[in-house]
């Protein structure tokens, strides 16, 4: 038994990765890190972030780290790592609490600054800076610090690819987001990337639902349908325009696993363009997004 | 009714006040006072409670939107009944209130009521304010929360994640607050706790300084009597009492009970508890929370269910009967537990009573033991619940009405 046990152990240890040394924070000149660096878990978020935690678990949070670095002049600086289960996930918290008139950086995957913060967002990790004290410094002690968090964070890659499959016209800017649960209030559709626009004087949101397959699309467009009271019996991939109880019109494309749509936008002679606008983005060789090739949980 | 001198009153307090801590009396003697309400258009009528001594007056769930940023399902809420819309500084890093600014927007101010959160730099393993914490930037978020919520005042200001008597009292949130009330920027003061509920909530009291408390609030609490009399003692002394963590129990993401209704109508039998704020993402959630704000009671297919849920640390016995082959005095331990849940959840001293006594048990059940052998599957304290559960044998009949 012993020795079988032995075998096993063996055997299983190619299997059982070592664990990911994950972010680091590093010594930075001029800042000391002060007291010890703490951490979370999803037991304890709340103890941190109180209710706002709920949105991180939401999107899969596994682990926070906080550090707060200090200097000379009595100014810190407090360093919030929160770790999630995808870089998808990450960017689905970053995105939902991203400033859209924020001062934009090249930092991580994308990060922006707003007075006395600098958020990030970077492969598994969203990192949040805030600084006190640092007086006229502010930007650039939090830029530079964000930084070296960034290079020390193990992570790469950048923002989701599916973005790319949104129509560049009229959309806003850094307004994109991926709804992790419960895209338009209803569970059926779970997640779903969006992003604003505004054509014409008119303003409405695009939504691009990717699914496991095929099948798991039609079985969202049957649930949708029969939620709205218009069930159908055949469902296949084509558009499909119907008038949601809370929502008014929604037109939506159903392609291979993928569903997009509109919503908020009433002219139908706008929507049709949007929706085949939509899909020469998402056609092979069309645009960034191949419907075959692109695989699920490597879109960064 | 007297009898010898001491009431049934006086004698449920001084006997079963020290009933593990953990019951209450005035559940059994006292109605929560509530009315039912009817929504206009809805053909609902909506069970309402007096928010403490604010003189509001609110359904018994209303909308957490901490999670939500879709105006449709915030405006479906307040378009189906609900009233009060709760968000905070800090949710979606201020986006949280900006949907409810748009959703707000246009309609009367007295159609709606919202509750916001201003939280201070905390060192987050002591509870204790840092050096940031002061009543100039308290002031400051509080400003930028009415500019996103487009409006001149919240009508409940909470002082945010509080887990310490003393930083209930900290000095520059209360003079902010007192400086903000002055300027008719909220109405009532609030104080909102997620862990070491009942310090903070007994300290709250005592400053005679707020008027409503938000804490979380569940059965899955290892502290929930503790919680429950601290509500008990806050709400009879005229605070208004919201609870949040109904149904996740905290950090839980999915729901962790079978049925939500049966979860937040548990907390509504708390006659203390006045609306309860769970944090609803979709439409069908919302309907269940109407149709608990229409009915609250616990029916019995529920009462079940929250029997059977796997996942309830310290009240209910999973009836595993995994014990009964580990007591030395072969106690009916699964009825023990049962008879406990009566008292505890149900609080039905008569049912917990009738079933003890039909167990025949020893005089001195669990006394004569030093150590226990029993070994719960679900972690329960065996020993110090039976020993709790069978002092119910001492109670007079004529007591337990």
């Amino acid at each position: 038994m012993r020795v079988l046990g032995l075998i096993l152990g063996i055997l299983l240890l190619p299997v059982s990765s070592p664990p990911a040394q994950g972010l680091q924070f590093p010594d930075i000149p001029g800042w000391k890190q002060s007291g010890e660096v703490q951490s979370f878990s999803p037991k304890t978020l709340y103890e941190y972030i109180n209710g706002a935690a709920d949105l991180y678990l939401a999107s899969d949070f596994e682990e926070l780290k906080v550090a707060e670095y200090v200097n000379e002049k009595k100014a810190s600086v407090i360093v919030e790592a929160y770790r999630h289960r995808t870089p998808r996930d990450a960017f689905g918290i970053y995105s939902q609490e991203r400033l859209p008139d924020g001062n934009f950086l090249e930092i991580g995957a994308q990060g922006y600054s707003d007075k006395n913060i600098l958020n990030f967002v970077y492969g598994r990790y969203y990192v949040k800076l805030n600084s006190y004290n640092t007086g006229t410094d502010d930007r650039e002690a939090l830029q530079a610090i964000a930084i070296m968090v960034a290079e020390h964070s193990g992570e790469k890659g950048g923002l989701p690819s599916l973005l790319s499959a949104f129509p560049p016209e009229g959309k806003k800017g850094n307004s994109e987001k991926y709804i992790t649960r419960n895209f338009l209030g209803y569970a059926f559709f779970h997640s779903a990337y969006t992003a604003d626009y505004e054509l014409a004087g008119k303003a409405f949101k695009l939504f691009l639902i990717e699914a496991a397959d095929e099948n798991e699309c039609k079985s969202i467009l049957q649930q949708y349908l029969r939620r709205i009271k218009k069930p159908e019996r055949g469902i296949t991939e084509r558009r499909y325009t119907v008038a949601d109880p809370h929502h008014g019109v929604i037109d939506l494309f159903w392609k291979g696993r993928y569903i997009w749509g509109t919503v908020d936008l009433a002219d139908a002679d706008l929507r049709t363009k949007i929706l085949k606008s939509f899909e020469a983005h998402m056609r092979p060789g069309k645009g960034a997004l191949d419907l075959k090739s692109v695989m699920r949980f490597t879109l960064f | 009714m007297k009898k010898d001198g001491v009431g049934r009153r006086d004698f449920m307090k001084t006997t079963l006040a020290g009933f593990g801590g953990l019951f209450f009396l005035s559940a059994l003697d006292k109605q929560p006072e509530e009315k039912r309400i009817d929504v206009k258009g809805k053909g609902r009528k909506l069970v309402y409670r007096p928010l403490g001594r604010t003189g509001l007056k609110l359904p018994v769930i209303n909308m957490g939107v901490m999670n939500s940023d879709n105006p449709n399902l915030i405006r479906a809420a307040l378009d189906s009944g609900v009233v009060l819309l709760d968000t905070a500084h800090a949710y979606m890093q201020g986006r949280n209130e900006e949907v409810i600014g748009s959703v707000v927007k246009g309609r009367p101010r007295d159609s709606y009521l919202i509750g916001s959160k201003v939280s201070l730099p905390q060192d987050r393993t002591t509870g204790r304010y840092t050096e940031g914490a002061t009543e100039t930037e308290f002031l400051r978020k509080l400003d930028l929360s009415l500019k996103r919520l487009g409006i001149d005042h919240v009508d409940i200001l909470y002082h945010h994640g509080v887990s310490r008597k003393e930083s209930v009292l900290h000095e520059p949130v209360l003079n902010a607050m007192a400086k903000a009330k002055k300027a008719g920027k909220f109405r009532f003061a609030g104080i909102t706790t997620h862990s070491n509920e009942p310090e903070v909530i007994h300290a709250a009291v005592d400053t005679k300084f707020y008027e409503v408390i938000l804490t979380a609030y569940n059965y899955q609490q290892k502290h929930v009597a503790d919680v429950r009399d601290a509500i008990a003692r806050a709400a009879q002394a005229g605070l208004g009492i919201v609870g949040m963590k109904a149904i996740r129990g905290g950090f839980r993401l999915s729901p962790s009970v079978r049925s939500p209704a049966a979860a937040l109508k548990w907390v509504l039998q708390d006659p203390h508890v006045h609306t309860i704020v769970p944090g609803f993402t979709t439409f069908d959630q919302l309907e269940t929370d109407l149709a608990v704000m229409e009915d609250i009671n616990l029916n019995e297919a529920e009462k079940m269910e929250l029997q059977k849920e796997a996942s309830l640390p310290g009240l209910y016995c999973q009836g595993c009967r995994e014990c009964l082959g580990q007591c030395v005095a072969r106690l009916p331990i699964p009825d023990l537990m049962r008879a406990y849940m009566y008292v505890y959840d149900y609080r039905n001293l008569a049912m917990a009573r009738d079933l003890v006594l039909s167990l025949g048990l020893p005089s001195g059940a669990c006394g004569e033991c030093t150590v226990c052998p029993v070994r719960c599957s679900s972690g329960f304290p065996v020993r110090e619940k039976i020993r709790d559960i069978v002092r119910i044998r001492e109670i007079p009949a004529e007591f337990i009405a």
